[in-house]
């Protein structure tokens, strides 16, 4: 038997790591993996607060979050391509298209 | 036995979420990219260990299929198609990143003292635990049935609503990384 505080103290440190990615890299593709990585401790959660309750709306509800974690890397790949097309590199410190 | 049991599942847990976070620490510390899609991929699997370690086995092993067979494929496509190479002498982190590592680090132990204080502290509310199973989940209905019941009966409009998301996602990715032909 997992123990739920066990359960939340992972889930914090999966989150603390991808904010602190998020953060402080500057390649865009790895700020999207780290945004993954933050969807992926809030599955966590949800699945271990289903298994406290003894329902299973929580793991219904994580397998949507997937599902939207798959369409939000299906449109920021294609973004980071875009990018790529028009600047030539990814790294977000150059994207200033706006600056007049 | 079933002491035994138990403590083997919470060390599983507990291995599977230390090695989540240890394979998270090399996607954010490696220098190249694809590395850090490899310790992506680690992490996610991961994640999938912890899921099925929590009898959550529908879910992990939808976490394997989304995660390891679709997503990290994509964004190892993209890394070789923008070839990073070249950038990578630049550092890898930010330009600010002498402020910007220090302060996330006070934000993230702020948080995390909030964290153990409610958790642990000597005014926490009494552990919460986890129960033996779920409801509606028995010997002859097994996990994914019962996640396929919960599913379709309390979150049919989010579903519909997920659907109507991944088609736009997908028009919307055709879109953006199309070339301008005329």
């Amino acid at each position: 038997m997992v123990s739920m505080n066990a359960v939340l103290v992972i889930s914090f440190l999966l989150w603390s790591v991808g904010v602190a990615g998020v953060l402080i890299r500057r390649n865009a593709l790895v700020i999207l993996m780290c945004v993954e990585l933050m969807l992926n401790a809030a599955n966590l959660n949800f699945i271990a607060f289903a298994r406290m309750s003894g329902t299973v709306h929580g793991q219904a509800f994580a397998l949507l979050v997937m599902g939207f974690a798959a369409a939000e890397v299906a449109v920021g790949l294609a973004l980071v391509v875009a990018l790529y097309r028009k600047k030539g590199n990814i790294q977000v410190h150059e994207i200033n298209l706006l600056k007049g | 036995m079933e002491k035994l049991l138990a403590t083997i599942g919470q060390n599983l847990f507990v291995l599977f979420g230390l090695l989540a976070v240890g394979g998270a620490g090399v996607l954010i510390f490696s220098k190249s990219a694809v590395h850090s899609v490899i310790g992506f991929l680690f992490s996610m699997i991961c994640v999938a260990g912890c899921f099925l370690s929590l009898q959550a086995e529908f879910l992990g092993v939808a976490q394997l299929l989304v995660y390891a067979g679709g997503i990290v494929v994509l964004f190892l496509f993209v890394v070789m198609l923008v070839e990073l190479t070249k950038y990578q002498e630049q550092g890898i982190f930010q330009t600010q990143t002498k402020f910007a590592i220090p302060l996330v680090g006070i934000g993230l132990l702020i948080f995390a003292g909030v964290f153990r204080a409610a958790l642990f502290g000597p005014s926490a509310p009494e552990a919460l635990t986890l129960q033996q199973g779920l409801v509606g989940a028995t010997e002859n209905l097994g996990n994914a049935q019962a996640v396929s019941r919960g599913l379709f009966a309390n979150f049919i409009l989010p579903f519909e609503i997920l659907s109507v998301i991944l088609l736009v996602a997908l028009i919307g990715a055709i879109v953006l990384a199309k070339t301008e032909r005329v």
